[in-house]
């Protein structure tokens, strides 16, 4: 009897807990893409300095900053919540909840092209990591173009 | 004024070759920026050099020959006015150099063309490209700017699609090859002439155009590195 108690209250506090998760305030959820997309910038400039010529090629700083890069690439998505279309400090434009699919496809590419880079810095290829960079900056760019205001 | 047919010089080798150059660099930039990743490397380089092509026209706008000068071919508003007139009746009257219409959407692309090279120096893509001045500015002016640089090109595209037109409707309507015209330099006409200067025609020497574009190379250098 107190075993199921215990479990019944476990239950509850854990529903509450995928409640609050499911309800999280529209404008923490536009905080959280922020966060993710200032780290993806702050770790894939370095390496477009390098393939650029700006700075020294540094194969260390380039596979770990790609290795960032893997797991940052997938955590903006589930901030993206029709929620949010209404709050202001955004340039996310609502055309993103109309066409989920179509920005699924954009998102699921720039994690692809980002697994890619990944790939190519481990290899230490210098013109393939310049390649696999250009792709990850295509496939920014595109998401950019269709669905960010100006 | 004068009747029948006849052929005159009026386009130097420096107008020609910057047209020409221009449009190539100006079809490379409309690619290169829409595609992004690795060419907007060169999409830069192109934009430095269209902005010291710029430059240098502005100059030769007035050192140049006869028909590359400003004051040859900014009409007033009433020649403008008359000009249009003229265009929509049968009447041929045909411009030795620009038109007074085409004179003056010479300086609305030369200006969109400035504005565009200048906003793309402080531009950024939220990427990995920013101009070689971006760092210059904060990235609110900066994000501003790369807006307008946008927009901008959007009113290129409409400019230089009405430059087209206009000279599509010349070649064929008016019946003047202006594309022949800007490729050889000499112009041939048919009938009545209005604002001849046909034998008052003076060529610039091509290598004084060929300092004032060292100049203009070496002020986008000046302005794009900034050693000082």
């Amino acid at each position: 009897m107190k075993k199921a108690a215990i479990a019944a209250i476990a239950a509850l506090g854990l529903t509450v807990a995928l409640d609050a998760a499911a309800q999280a305030k529209p404008e923490d959820l536009v905080k959280q893409r922020k966060a993710a997309f200032t780290l993806t910038a702050k770790y894939f400039g370095p390496i477009g300095a390098m393939v650029q010529g700006k700075a020294p090629y540094d194969a260390a700083i380039v596979t770990r900053n790609a290795g960032f890069l893997e797991t940052l690439s997938k955590m903006p998505w589930d901030g993206f919540q029709a929620s949010t279309a209404d709050v202001k400090e955004t340039r996310a434009k609502p055309e993103i909840y109309k066409e989920g699919d179509k920005f699924k496809a954009s998102a699921d590419k720039m994690q692809a092209e980002i697994v890619k880079l990944a790939a190519a810095a481990k290899s230490g290829d210098q013109n393939a990591v310049k390649a696999a960079f250009g792709a990850v900056g295509q496939s920014c760019k595109a998401c950019h173009d269709a669905y960010r205001r100006d | 004024m004068s009747q029948s047919k006849h052929a005159i010089k009026i386009w130097d080798v420096p107008v020609r070759l910057f047209h020409w150059t221009l449009l190539a660099l100006f079809a490379f930039l409309f690619w290169s920026g829409k595609t992004g990743g690795n060419a907007m490397v060169w999409h830069m380089y192109a934009g430095y050099a269209v902005l010291a092509l710029v430059i240098f026209r502005v100059l030769w706008g007035f050192a140049g020959s006869t028909h590359a000068r400003f004051a040859s071919f900014l009409a007033g508003p009433r020649r403008m006015f008359d000009f249009a007139r003229a265009l929509l009746s049968r009447s041929p009257a045909h411009s030795v150099g620009h038109n007074p219409l085409g004179g003056w959407m010479v300086v609305v692309l030369l200006g969109s063309l400035a504005l565009q090279a200048s906003t793309g120096l402080f531009a950024n893509d939220d990427i990995a490209t920013e101009g070689p001045l971006t760092a210059l500015i904060s990235k609110e002016l900066s994000d501003r700017l790369t807006t307008i640089h946008r927009w901008n090109f959007d009113f290129l595209l409409i400019c230089a699609g009405l430059h087209v037109l206009a000279v599509l409707f010349h070649v064929f309507v008016k019946k003047e090859n202006l594309v022949a015209a800007m490729f050889t330099g000499v112009k041939k006409f048919d009938g009545e002439v209005v604002g001849s200067k046909g034998s008052a025609v003076r060529f610039a020497n091509s290598w004084l155009a060929l300092g004032l574009f060292v100049l203009a190379l070496v002020a986008v250098y000046l302005i794009v590195k900034r050693p000082f």
